[in-house]
């Protein structure tokens, strides 16, 4: 057989061959980029070079040592889930450099690492100051993690408002201008709904590029036509809007009303009211 | 007297909070926030309730205010 036409059959069969294993490995192989598994990919990606190219090689020999290659990750693997032990020789522990705002000098020593290099990986972190780092760690990755002081970290939700509500992912239910069901059916909403929302917003399903649905089953879409204005949900607002004007009215009646029995009434359910406005704000604001 | 015309517009905006709240309770995907809803649903109910007995009081007393 001619030599091209050999060289195309193996590169095939090793470009087949590398992606099965790897769908057998699985996302942490390929994810993880600790000094071995990067040498790893690159002795691999020689191997299947070799092995594609060079027709004198045994292809047996060639392909049992890419495997070899790649399984022995994966025995490792399974192994350190079934030992600690094992797993702490084989993978390694954090090191600890910087603890409560204290550099551990000596475990910089243990790492080799100066102090000049420290602090380029806080910067790469953006702690410019150590001052501001409150925990710091070396990963066996060789990567560092920091971990900021509470006075230097960025503001969250919860210092703001008190019982914020969870909110869920939102789901894709029309991609490519196709309808997907699952995500539909996980939302626990059907065809015939999403229908009479494109209707409420004025565009038909075979309009629509791209559409998801929030964790409140608002609707946000994307026309194939992109010179249409599309307006944004305003469900949620309005309903907030609606809450604080019948508020303002019912102390209005109360004022206005001469009946006491019905000033009391119109006083009570504006508190109610009031205390309805608090609950849902959280969840209407946006 | 408060005017009567006003109270049945707040009526109308109580029901369709009420509304509002039962749909959002429908479509919404956290029980958390379907149980809240749920309780701001029953609780614009209770508040429809009252308005409904003082409108009938005085479409009783003042028959001009029936109807629309």
């Amino acid at each position: 057989m001619p030599n091209w036409l050999e060289v195309a059959i193996r590169s095939f069969s090793v470009i087949i061959g590398l992606f099965l294993i790897m769908k057998i490995l699985g996302k942490k192989q390929l994810g993880r980029l600790s000094y071995f598994e990067y040498i790893l990919g690159i002795t691999v990606g020689s191997l299947a070079a070799d092995i594609s190219m060079d027709i004198e090689l045994d292809l047996a020999s060639g392909i049992t040592s890419i495997l070899i290659w790649l399984l022995f990750p994966l025995v490792i693997s399974l192994i350190s889930i079934k030992s600690k032990r094992f797993s702490d020789f084989v993978e390694g522990k954090a090191t600890v450099f910087i603890k409560h705002g204290k550099v551990m000098e000596d475990n910089l020593k243990k790492e080799k690492y100066t102090a000049n290099e420290l602090l380029e990986q806080l910067r790469k972190k953006q702690a410019f100051s150590f001052a501001d780092v409150e925990f710091a760690a070396l990963e066996p990755s060789g990567d560092i993690s920091v971990l900021l002081k509470k006075e230097k970290q960025p503001l969250t939700v919860g210092d703001v408002m008190n019982n914020v509500p969870s909110i869920r992912e939102p789901q894709t239910i029309i991609m490519d201008g196709k309808i997907l069901d699952e995500p539909l059916a996980t939302h626990r909403l059907n065809r015939r709904w999403l229908k009479e929302e494109l209707d409420k917003i004025g565009v038909t399903p075979e309009n629509v590029f791209l559409a998801q649905v929030d964790s409140f089953g608002q609707v946000t879409v994307d026309l194939y036509d992109d010179k249409v204005e599309v307006p944004p949900p305003v469900t949620k607002q309005l309903l907030l809007a609606s809450i604080k004007k019948c508020q303002a009215d019912f102390e209005l009646f109360a004022l206005q009303t001469e009946s006491q029995t019905a000033k009391n009434m119109y006083t009570k359910n504006a508190e109610k009211l009031t205390l309805i406005e608090q609950t849902v704000t959280p969840l209407l604001k946006n | 007297m408060t005017i009567a015309s006003q109270v049945k517009q707040s009526l109308a905006s109580l029901k369709s909070i009420h509304a509002g709240f039962q749909s959002l309770a429908l479509t919404s995907n956290d029980e958390d926030v379907q149980r809240t809803f749920h309780e701001m649903m029953m609780l614009t109910e209770e508040i429809i309730e009252d308005v409904k007995t003082r409108v009938g009081q005085f479409e009783q007393e003042e028959p001009q205010y029936k109807g629309f």
